[in-house]
């Protein structure tokens, strides 16, 4: 009886109790309700209008669309694949068309778990609440912000119809890879419109949304696989598909789509060209104002560039012995600039846009080499009257510097050559006579040079400049080799011609204007040597490589072989080549062999400019009015004597008042 | 009537109150309380229809207003630089002299000049002036005879730039005007207050008004238009020459002249230019008259 009592008592409080806690949590839920409400962000009506914005669009020299910013294409329900839509139901919320925005007792059973199961946290939200999720809230995870996204969730559910909702969330939905909406994702992924996806290719994109950096399938496609997995097990869980169609879809390897991959995701150039506007206009504008960029890029030339820098590091991979498993691969960067105008043609800042976003090709800060070496000379002939034919020593050198230890550069082949003239130093890239060079005129003369060229890079005013030891990119080199290649005229490098808004009302239009900063007869001179580097020099691989046209050029190779490169040029284009680890690594072929820009850089090079120039006529560099030839032998710098003696002789370029043989020009 | 609450003393009490009718009435109201909201969610439906009844009243905030704000202020920025072009390109096609050409572009702006207004522009400088900003054969070739394809004028700090581009937006032809420049062309012929002796370059080259214009009346009469290229600002003054003065530097093939008048406020110089080959024929004939 007693035990009877007991139960009628519990039994009693139990009820009066749960009366008074729902009164209560009902009470508290209204005051709630009430005071949360005045905060929550107003609804626009009606929910499509949430995908209407201005686009940026981004065009080629030759017209073609490369990017669409912001782009969202929308596409009503009708036009989008039904196993799509059963896919993210299944995987997102499968009773989605019975709730009212709240799936109730899955909340209950997350909130159970996050609140009852130590550190596990359970996910409840309905497609509803991940849409006012994405419309308006920060993704701060606070229980304030979860509630205010409930409210906002029944607001929508209360002011759409399923369908609108369903439409709003499809083709807001952010998929990675710069696609956002189902149309714009299955174009980016697979390049095919929404309403042709596949069942394997519909579980693979509905299964990125839960994160879309994780699961990209172009960076991690194993992981995108084992998701597309999961969804397809929802999808038979819920009964959209049977086993059988499951098993047949995860069997499917999916067919990746590359042609987009000079979208957002996919190209250093935009990167660049997209940090270029955001400088000018601010984000804003860039990304929200409906704004049309004629990009001076050409995609024949940057096609070609992508493939020969590709070919060119997995030929360096095999040289290395390196293989797909080894984690390290060497990386590459490839900048072509127009040296009429100073127009990016081509631009690319790395092996696989898609494993590493780095920009080396303008954000990469590489020592030079002896790439270093024509501001070098430019600024002997200038400050001190050399040219091509003056003689200096290849010999063992230790130069004073103040308050530090002597610096004592040597030459790569650690030998030692004897009296030679100037052409035939930078041909062989002796070190020891830059180091004389640098000596007599000073660091700060070549740095000014450099500068004067397009260096923008601190330059530091020691000794070593002259090897190259201060940091460049391959934007730089190219940009200030430009102005070898027009004699000493320097045009600007830039991304893009011209800005309009959506209007087509111009806003900025780019002026290409000329500045002599070089003198033409000096420039011609070192380009006349730098074309021997070609002919017969450090860079003749490229001609091995059956590139015969007139270019000039010089490699650049570090001291610990960490930097690899190649900068030429014809009169018409100018290409810098860097290849190298982004950690401090050495290029070492597999018989532990530095590898040099002739050899890592220059048949990148080479295969860029062969493809990039096929259509164009063959040109050489203009002589100047003032400038002669003369043959010279390349010990003494005179005129070779006419006995059968046999003498290596190179042909100079010397200006009207220069002489051979001048007694003690040294 | 104060009722005195006990304790049942039995089972059946217990039961008889815990099932009273109150309790199964409240029991059951809450139940379908809850099974109705599990059943028909009317409580999602309420809230989302105050909340829809008061969507009119509530700030729009969040990360989709945010957006439009941005794309409200690219458009206010946007706009704002076409208004200032516009602005500029409508200064620019009223400017009537080189100088309103200036006045009418702050620096940072730019505007395509038509080749008709800068012909018309130039038109309207008198020819010895008009060879500051560009000699007249130069201005045939660009105009008619070379690739151009605009002007585009930008406005910098303390001036304008001129730049004759062609149709690859290459610059063919650069000219760089200051605000001094543009004065000077502008303001060249109005008269100076002051004497010839004071002003530097005319020094050991100030002759007589009865002097020089006795040298100049020797010259053949094909020669003296040439003296005086413009001499409209000559005929403008009331006063008397007193002395005349020839600048001892050449420019564009031109030498200035300096007519010392005498006003009734003071002395005044009004400059003029001279071919420089009909100038040193005259110089010629005052040394000559001198000796």
């Amino acid at each position: 009886m007693n035990l009877v009592l007991r139960f009628i008592k519990f039994f009693r409080f139990c009820l009066f109790s749960g009366l008074i806690l729902i009164s209560l949590g009902c009470l508290f839920g209204m005051f709630l309700v009430f005071y949360a409400a005045k905060d929550l962000p107003k609804l626009p009506s009606p929910l499509s209008r949430i995908i209407e914005r201005p686009q940026t669009q981004i065009f080629a020299s030759n017209g073609q669309v490369l990017i669409t910013l912001g782009e969202r294409k929308t596409i009503p329900l009708n036009m989008v694949s039904q196993d799509f839509i059963n896919a993210i139901l299944a995987t997102e919320d499968h009773r989605f068309f019975e709730h009212h925005g709240i799936n109730k007792l899955r909340t209950l059973k997350g909130l159970y778990i996050t609140f009852f199961k130590t550190g596990k946290v359970q996910g409840a939200s309905t497609i509803t609440q991940q849409l006012a999720k994405n419309l308006f809230f920060s993704f701060e995870k606070t229980y304030q912000r979860k509630f205010k996204e409930l409210l906002v969730a029944l607001q929508i559910e209360a002011s759409n119809t399923k369908q609108e909702i369903l439409h709003a969330y499809i083709n807001q939905i952010y998929f990675g890879a710069g696609a956002q909406g189902i149309e714009k994702a299955s174009k980016v992924f697979f390049g095919k419109s929404a309403q042709d996806l596949s069942l394997a290719e519909a579980a693979l994109l509905a299964g990125l949304p839960k994160s879309p950096t994780n699961y990209n399938p172009y960076r991690h496609l194993d992981l995108a696989i084992k998701r597309r997995e999961l969804v397809l097990k929802r999808m038979v869980h819920v009964g959209f598909i049977s086993d059988i169609e499951a098993e047949q879809a995860m069997m499917t390897k999916p067919v990746l789509h590359h042609a987009q991959s000079d979208s957002r995701t996919g190209s250093y150039f935009l990167d660049a060209l997209i940090n270029d506007l955001v400088l000018k206009y601010g984000e804003d504008v860039v990304y929200h104002g409906g704004i049309k960029v004629f990009a001076t890029i050409d995609t024949r030339l940057q096609s070609y560039a992508r493939q020969s820098l590709k070919k060119g590091l997995e030929r360096l991979d095999t040289m290395m012995g390196i293989t797909q498993e080894t984690v390290d691969h060497p990386q590459g960067a490839l900048v072509a600039i127009d040296t009429g105008s100073g127009a990016v043609k081509a631009l690319v800042g790395g092996r696989d846009y898609y494993k590493s976003e780095f920009n080396r090709a303008v954000k990469g800060i590489r020592q030079a080499g002896s790439g270093f070496k024509p501001f070098l000379y430019y600024a002997a002939f200038k400050n001190l009257g050399f040219h091509p034919g003056t003689i200096m020593t290849d010999k063992p050198v230790i130069i004073p510097v103040k308050g530090s230890a002597d610096w004592e550069p040597e030459n790569f082949s650690k030998t030692f050559s004897g009296d030679m003239i100037l052409k035939k130093a930078l041909i062989n890239s002796v070190n020891t006579i830059a180091a004389q060079i640098v000596e007599k005129i000073g660091p700060e003369s070549v740095t000014r040079i450099a500068k004067d060229c397009g260096i923008k890079n601190p330059l530091q005013d020691v000794y070593s400049v002259a090897l190259g030891t201060s940091g460049v990119t391959p934007f730089e080199m190219a940009s200030a080799y430009t102005v070898f290649a027009n004699l000493g005229v320097k045009h600007e490098p830039f991304f893009f011609w011209r800005v309009e808004d959506a209007f087509g009302r111009i806003i900025f239009e780019h002026i290409v204007q000329e500045k002599r900063v070089l003198d033409p007869a000096t420039a011609y001179q070192v380009v006349d040597m730098m074309k021997s580097v070609i002919e017969s020099g450090s860079g003749r691989s490229i001609r091995h490589l059956g590139f015969n046209r007139p270019a000039a050029g010089k490699t650049g190779t570090t001291d610990r072989y960490n930097d690899a490169w190649f900068t030429g040029f014809t009169p018409t284009l100018c290409t810098s080549v860097w290849t190298g680890f982004d950690k401090k690594k050495k290029l070492l072929d597999v018989n532990r062999v530095g590898i040099t820009g002739g050899k890592g850089a220059a048949p990148i090079w080479a295969d860029f400019m062969t493809q990039a120039l096929k259509s164009d006529p063959e040109r050489d560099f203009p002589i100047p009015a003032n400038i002669r030839f003369e043959t010279v032998d390349t010990t003494t710098g005179c005129n070779p004597k006419e006995d059968n003696e046999i003498v290596e002789v190179l042909k100079i370029p010397l200006k009207s008042d220069q002489q051979l043989c001048k007694e003690g020009e040294l | 009537m104060i009722r005195q609450w006990y304790e049942p003393l039995s089972a059946y009490e217990w039961l008889r109150r815990t099932f009273s009718f109150l309790n199964i009435a409240v029991f059951i109201i809450t139940a379908t309380f809850i099974f109705s909201e599990f059943r028909f969610d009317w409580f999602e439906n309420l809230v989302g229809s105050y909340l829809v009844s008061t969507n009119d009243s509530r700030p729009e905030t969040g990360a989709i207003w945010e957006a439009g704000k941005q794309t409200s202020n690219a458009h206010k920025y946007l706009n704002e630089i076409i208004s200032k072009k516009e602005n500029a390109r409508q200064n620019v096609h009223q400017a009537a002299t080189f100088f309103d050409l200036a006045a009418g572009i702050l620096p940072g702006e730019w505007v395509t000049l038509e080749k008709q207004q800068f012909r018309t522009l130039y038109l309207t400088l008198e020819k010895s002036v008009a060879l500051k900003i560009i000699e007249s054969s130069q201005l045939v070739w660009l105009l008619n005879g070379s690739s151009l394809d605009r002007i585009f004028c930008e406005g910098v700090t303390g001036g304008i730039k001129l730049y004759f581009i062609d149709s690859d937006n290459r610059v063919i032809k650069q000219i760089d005007l200051s605000r001094e420049d543009i004065l000077e062309i502008e303001d060249g012929e109005k008269p100076v207050s002051g004497e010839l002796a004071d002003m530097e370059g005319f020094s050991g080259r100030i002759y007589p008004a009865r002097n020089f214009f006795d040298a100049l009346f020797k010259l053949p009469a094909d020669i003296i238009p040439d003296l005086m290229v413009n001499p409209e600002s000559l005929l403008k003054q009331n006063g008397k020459i007193i002395n005349i003065g020839i600048w001892n530097e050449t420019e564009n093939g031109y030498i200035k002249l300096g007519f010392e008048f005498e006003e009734t406020d003071g002395k005044q110089v009004v400059f003029i230019k001279g071919r420089e080959w009909a100038v040193w024929q005259l110089s010629l004939n005052l040394r000559g008259d001198e000796n």
